[in-house]
């Protein structure tokens, strides 16, 4: 995995941290559920096609790739 | 005695505010919409310990933005309203995530108590939860709750009667070097406007700051040449934070939870295993479509059996079990319904001799409650099959596990719901699109799903399709069923391919995963209660209307007087100048005024075609009806796919309107299945002619 990566392309089982999210009308509905530039969160689910399945917390939750490629990423090593 | 107290009930989705809503308000709700909009206000009466308190459920929602309808509704509810008390919602299970809302809460109102939900649950999975600390540190009371098992329900509403009215500080969060550019802003408010604030002023300047829309133009409207010294300040605070300012605003409020809030409050004994095996069925795009729309289909399978028999009779016809048949359609609900009905009428008739006003009551006002009431069992099923899904969690991986499916045709995962719902019946599917946070997703299920057959629908194909008989008989039913999917999927797609891709709609999904669980009978009850009420109260009314006023275009002559035979009536004089469109699917004959007498009265409920047409051909069945009328199997089956097709119900006409306010949709809506229909039903004709 690149330095920083967009978190559609990142693998099954690992763990990130939220660097960036560029724009887009679901910002701030990503912000009210802790999806925000320093959170933690665990790629559940990832199969290369269709909605992935993260972690952050205790809640999972289901993003379309679309919204996924604007979140960029780097890789959690804590 | 004193005046009623206002609660607000306020939570993130998932919480279990409905449920708690349920028990402290046992059912008695009053269902309104909120000022201008169309979302709907539950609100309800109680008395506990002599005092009424009206308490009021406000939507679900993640945090206080202006981003969606639902978030402006409850600001506005918590500001304008003022409120004795709002009563917000924390799930124990998700301490720190559903602590967000309460912060924001707090954050604009000192009037709140908190409400911990699923404490039961939270202690069966090992986690403790400091209840006392918690209370300290967010200087608020702290109640835990579970509604479901009744527990804490008379310590809350006891501290809703004690902290009604009491006004405590508002929440200051520290955050940083964003402080002094709030100070600023709140300075300049306070002394442009001081005094006639309904709004906290800190609460304004941060929502300014964050790039509020609805708070911008509020302030620009007030202040006047002042506003442009806000957007110094406001760019100057973008030099030096260097990030969205609503990022870093969320951020501190997150960090704020976590450091000062649940730190040290919460232990949890992590027992709980990841990612179960259920959940990775739903997850995996190759398995999760297949095993979600399986799991879809047999369950419409399982209520269309409960419903008319249908396919399950048709298969045992088709074995030679057609005693064992016939005698499962007995029993089910439309015919049981339709028994009941009959004994009704019979009774009446017998009494009341025959009379205009007996005509009346038996077809139009009986037969108008009849038509209502014949929905209910049926919607019935339905809502209860769907509570359960939503109730156990279910729903929300089905929604996931076909997104991927929906994305090929412009749709999301959200549009499960309504597309479900449709095959039960228009109404609520059509109200369900609300769930879709995507404006043009919404617009365009709305003028889709009408083409969904409904439950309506599926009773008059049944019926043609007897009438039929035969293979083509037999295969009439999933044909249109087939066609009816087809024609969604293919509009769909065009409108995706041709308006979306070039204006780059984003169809996307972004959904929470609820824990699976049992399903609780109960909820389940209130969930199909709720669903069925809102079906009598936006379809039932229309319905009931219709049927009058049908029975009068049936009875009555076009100089107003009573009349015992169709074909003197108004509304087959107007029948005979759309005759001669039905020419092209081969309806030819000089009865065949009452296809097109059939075809209008079933633009008001499309169930009554096939008793039109049996009633004014004098006809004992559709069969003979048919016959009488010298319909062919090709223009038979033209028929069904026509009214499958041709036009939204009236209810369904009714609730796009109530939807979108707009009556270009509806017209585009009508427009869009008439020409869709009518040209299908041609095509449909022509082919049938050659392989019949």
């Amino acid at each position: 995995m690149p330095e920083i990566a967009s978190l559609d392309i990142v693998k099954e089982g690992s763990k990130v941290i939220v660097q960036e999210i560029r724009g887009g009308g679901w910002v701030r509905r990503l912000y009210q559920m802790g999806i925000l530039p320093g959170s933690r969160i665990e790629v559940v689910f990832n199969k290369g096609w269709g909605p992935i399945v993260i972690r952050v917390g205790d809640v999972e939750v289901s993003i379309g790739r679309g919204i996924a490629r604007r979140i960029l990423v780097k890789a959690d090593t804590a | 005695m004193k005046p009623h107290l206002k609660i607000g009930l306020i939570g993130q989705p998932n919480v279990g505010k409905s449920t708690l809503f349920n028990i402290l308000t046992k059912g008695n709700v009053i269902v309104t919409n909120w000022p201008g909009t169309t979302v709907e206000r539950n609100e309800a009466r109680i008395t506990y310990k002599d005092r009424e308190l009206l308490i009021v459920d406000l939507p679900g929602i993640y945090g206080l933005s202006y981003l969606t309808l639902e978030e402006k509704i409850s600001r506005r509810f918590i500001v304008e309203e003022n409120p004795d008390l709002i009563i917000i919602l924390v799930d124990s299970l998700i301490l720190e995530r559903s602590l967000y809302l309460a912060i924001e809460i707090r954050e604009l109102t000192g009037k709140a108590i908190i409400a911990i939900t699923k404490v039961d649950e939270a202690h069966s999975k090992g986690i403790h939860i400091n209840y006392e600390l918690l209370e300290k540190h967010l200087s608020t009371p702290v109640i835990p709750v579970s509604a479901i098992k009744n527990m804490g329900i008379d310590t809350l509403l006891e501290a809703a009667l004690n902290y009604a009215g009491k006004e405590a500080p508002i929440l200051k969060i520290d955050y940083g070097e964003l402080e002094p550019f709030i100070g600023s802003i709140e300075s300049i408010i306070v002394q442009q406007l001081h005094g006639e604030l309904k709004y906290q002023p800190r609460w304004l300047a941060l929502k300014y700051l964050e790039g509020d829309i609805e708070v911008e133009e509020f302030l620009r409207k007030n202040l006047g040449s002042h506003y442009l010294e806000l957007e110094e300040v406001r760019n100057e605070a973008k030099r030096r934070i260097g990030l969205d300012i609503a990022a870093f605003t969320s951020m501190k409020r997150m960090s704020y939870i976590r450091e000062h809030v649940v730190k040290n409050t919460v232990i949890k004994a992590d027992i709980r295993k990841r990612g179960s095996r259920v959940d990775l069925l739903f997850y995996n795009p190759y398995i999760a479509p297949i095993v979600s729309l399986g799991l879809i289909l047999a369950l419409f399978l399982l209520v269309f059996i409960i419903n008319t028999g249908y396919p399950l009779t048709s298969l045992l016809e088709s074995l030679g079990y057609t005693d064992l048949a016939s005698r499962i359609e007995e029993y089910t609900f439309s015919s049981l319904m339709e028994k009941l009905f009959e004994f009704i009428e019979n009774v009446i008739s017998h009494f009341m001799g025959k009379s205009a006003l007996e005509s009346f009551i038996v077809n139009g006002v009986l037969g108008g409650v009849a038509s209502v009431v014949i929905f209910i069992p049926l919607i019935a099923i339905i809502m209860a099959t769907l509570g359960a899904l939503e109730d156990s969690g279910l729903f929300p991986r089905l929604a996931i596990g076909t997104h991927a499916l929906f994305q090929k045709i412009g749709l999301s995962g959200h549009s499960l719901l309504p597309i479900t719902l449709s095959m039960g019946c228009n109404v609520p599917g059509i109200m369900s699109t609300r769930a879709s946070p995507n404006y043009f997703e919404r617009l365009k299920l709305i003028l889709l799903t009408p083409f969904i057959p409904c439950q309506a629908r599926l009773v008059v194909l049944l019926a043609i399709a007897t009438a039929i008989g035969g293979f083509a008989g037999s295969m009439l039913v999933p044909l249109i069923y087939l066609i009816s999917f087809s024609v969604f999927i293919l509009l769909s797609y065009i409108i995706y391919e041709f308006f979306e891709k070039k204006r780059d709609i984003e169809v996307e999904i972004l959904l929470e995963i609820p824990p699976l669980h049992k399903p609780y009978l109960r909820v389940i009850w209130w969930f199909t209660w709720n669903q069925l009420k809102h079906f009598l109260r936006k379809a039932g009314v229309v319905i009931f209307l219709v049927s009058v006023f049908s029975w009068g275009l049936q009875h009555l002559t076009l100089q107003g007087a009573y009349t015992d035979n169709v074909s003197e009536s108004i509304v087959a004089e107007f029948s005979k100048y759309i005759t001669p469109l039905l020419k092209p699917i081969g309806v030819t004959s000089e009865k065949s005024w009452i296809i097109a007498y059939a075809i209008i009265v079933g633009f008001l409920a499309k169930e009554l075609v096939v008793s039109a047409v049996v009633t004014a051909t004098g006809a004992l069945s559709p069969q003979e009806a048919f016959r009488l009328i010298g319909l062919t199997t090709p223009s038979a089956i033209a028929l069904a796919l026509f009214v499958a097709l041709y036009i939204p119900c009236a209810p369904t006409i009714a609730t796009i309107y109530s939807e979108t306010r707009n009556i270009r949709y509806v017209l585009v809506s009508i427009a869009l299945m008439l020409i869709t229909a009518y040209l299908l039903a041609i095509f449909a004709y022509s082919v049938a002619v050659l392989l019949v």
